[in-house]
């Protein structure tokens, strides 16, 4: 695991994505593929501002799902930690960054 | 909650498809920004005049309601978008708003700096109409001298970007057998390309564009090409030639088995707006559901008849098509056959003769398409007075089919 529970990230400016349904697309047009959250997925990448770090981001789950703070948090990290593998979130300039 | 955050496997494409129909969601739009150009094309369906543009603000207006209805894969069209003066304002608006940006234009004011430009507020793709690979022929259909020289100066300039850019060539009897040239001239330049078959009336419904649609058996050069077949010959929903081709995660064509028993995406989960602010299903199917200068995108997309009409539509109910032995080789299409026969149910003259074509090529003998069988029982019938089947007939448009060179 590569990113830490104080990281902050923000999602990638060059991005396109559109919420429907509660599910999210989002594609990456450098590259032209099409990525797609479920509705968990689509309610962490809603709250991803380049503010909440990802413990927030995992308070946020335990808000509003039944699950535990841990397993919202690992969760919660291994998606970030996908995202940022597929260039669609990077470090948020303040607090220097979502990776370690 | 294991495995509750994660992203989805592939074919992802098909299942937006299929959700965005179930739900009614606009996945995909298209976008005429102005029926202004600066060409002139013969076979063109647009009147090229400006009978009142929405402005900047309206325009902007109507993305913000399109993003909020769910509407992603955007395409401004036109008429030719860089005689929009807000085109700058209008990119920018639909960055924000997060869109999956695609273009069509005639390319011919693509400069460096505006294919920068492009890049800089995120068009991913662009798509050019190529009319031959010789100036001649290309310049005639579009009556501007150079016009061919200046479109293909503009292939490079994108691509420069990262821009994805696709020659479109629409075929018509000045270009019919022009397509070998731009087929190779799109390999030489490294761009997909589609060959188009469809030629379509006026949007008033003027027919003149119609004289330069190639019958039927001239087309059998065309239909019959092994150049063609062996590079996979593909059928394109019209509503989704703006649906990306996205690599391994998405199914492989835009065609989808999501839309089942619809002719297609029209209303379902794509529409049109015109530069003046009018919602159809599809620009082929220039029904008016509404306009957005007096009432909103949702209430048109949720409400209108029109489009409640068009959505009831269902391949397998279609009184005389759905019995037709040739059907698997039609590409009927609803909106011509309404603008043809009238009838958004019916059948058309066009796509039943070009079934029979392509039928007849493949090896079908004695192909005769449902409707052509009725005609001639209800031919047989008529009083001597009657005209010939023929102008019973009387349509001669169709949306027919896009070539892809997979």
């Amino acid at each position: 695991m590569n990113v830490a529970a104080s990281g902050v990230w923000q999602k990638n400016p060059a991005l396109a994505w559109r919420e429907i349904d509660e599910e999210t697309v989002i594609i990456s047009p450098g590259e032209s593929v099409m990525h797609e959250l479920n509705d968990t997925g689509s309610f962490v990448w809603r709250n991803i501002d380049g503010q909440l770090s990802a413990m927030d981001l995992a308070g946020l789950l335990v808000e509003q799902y039944d699950v535990t703070q841990d397993v919202a948090l690992t969760d919660t990290l291994s998606l970030l930690e996908e995202l940022s593998a597929r260039k669609l979130l990077l470090p948020a300039e303040t607090q220097g960054g979502g990776a370690r | 909650m294991s495995s509750a955050v994660q992203i989805a496997a592939t074919p992802l494409m098909d299942r937006l498809i299929a959700r965005t129909v179930r739900n009614r969601r606009p996945l995909s739009v298209h976008f005429d920004l102005t029926y202004r150009c600066n060409e002139r094309c013969v076979h063109c369906y647009l009147d090229h005049d400006d009978h009142g543009e929405m402005t900047t603000a309206e325009c902007v207006d109507a993305l913000e309601q399109l993003a909020k209805a769910g509407a992603f894969f955007l395409t401004f069209s036109g008429g030719e978008i860089f005689l929009r003066q807000d085109l700058k304002e209008l990119l920018t608006a639909a960055r924000r708003l997060r869109f999956d940006l695609s273009l069509k234009t005639n390319a011919l004011l693509v400069t460096p700096g505006r294919a920068e430009m492009l890049k800089r507020y995120g068009v991913r793709r662009v798509q050019i109409s190529i009319y031959s690979a010789e100036a001649a022929i290309h310049d005639a259909i579009t009556k501007v001298p150079g016009s061919l020289q200046r479109s293909l100066a503009a292939i490079p300039l994108l691509q420069e970007q990262g821009i994805l850019v696709k020659i479109a060539c629409p075929l018509m009897k000045q270009n019919l057998l022009a397509y070998r040239g731009v087929m190779a001239l799109a390999e030489q330049l490294g761009v997909p390309y589609v060959l188009d078959l469809t030629i379509t009336p006026m949007m008033d419904g003027a027919n003149g564009p119609l004289d330069h649609r190639v019958s039927p058996e001239a087309l059998l050069p065309v239909l019959q090409d092994s150049a063609l077949h062996a590079c996979g010959t593909k059928v394109i929903p019209e509503d989704f030639g703006s649906a990306p081709v996205l690599g391994s995660s998405v199914s492989s064509g835009v065609e989808s088995s999501a839309y089942e028993d619809l002719p297609c995406s029209a209303g379902h989960n794509s529409c049109y707006v015109s530069p003046y602010g009018d919602i159809y299903a599809c620009v082929q199917l220039p029904m008016a559901a509404g306009n957005l200068r007096n009432k909103t995108f949702e209430e048109i997309w949720t409400n209108a008849p029109a489009l409640e009409r068009i959505r009831n539509v269902r391949e397998s109910e279609l009184p005389l098509c759905s019995s037709c032995e040739i059907r698997s080789y039609c590409e009927r299409c609803p909106g011509l056959a309404w603008m043809e026969g009238g009838d958004l149910l019916g059948a058309y003259e066009r796509a039943c003769a070009l079934a029979e074509t392509k039928a007849k090529v493949s090896g079908v003998t004695n192909a005769k398409s449902a409707w052509h069988k009725k005609i001639s029982v209800e031919t047989g019938a008529l009083p001597a007075h009657a005209g010939p089947a023929s102008k019973h007939i009387g349509c001669v448009k169709t949306k027919e089919k896009e070539i892809l060179y997979a």
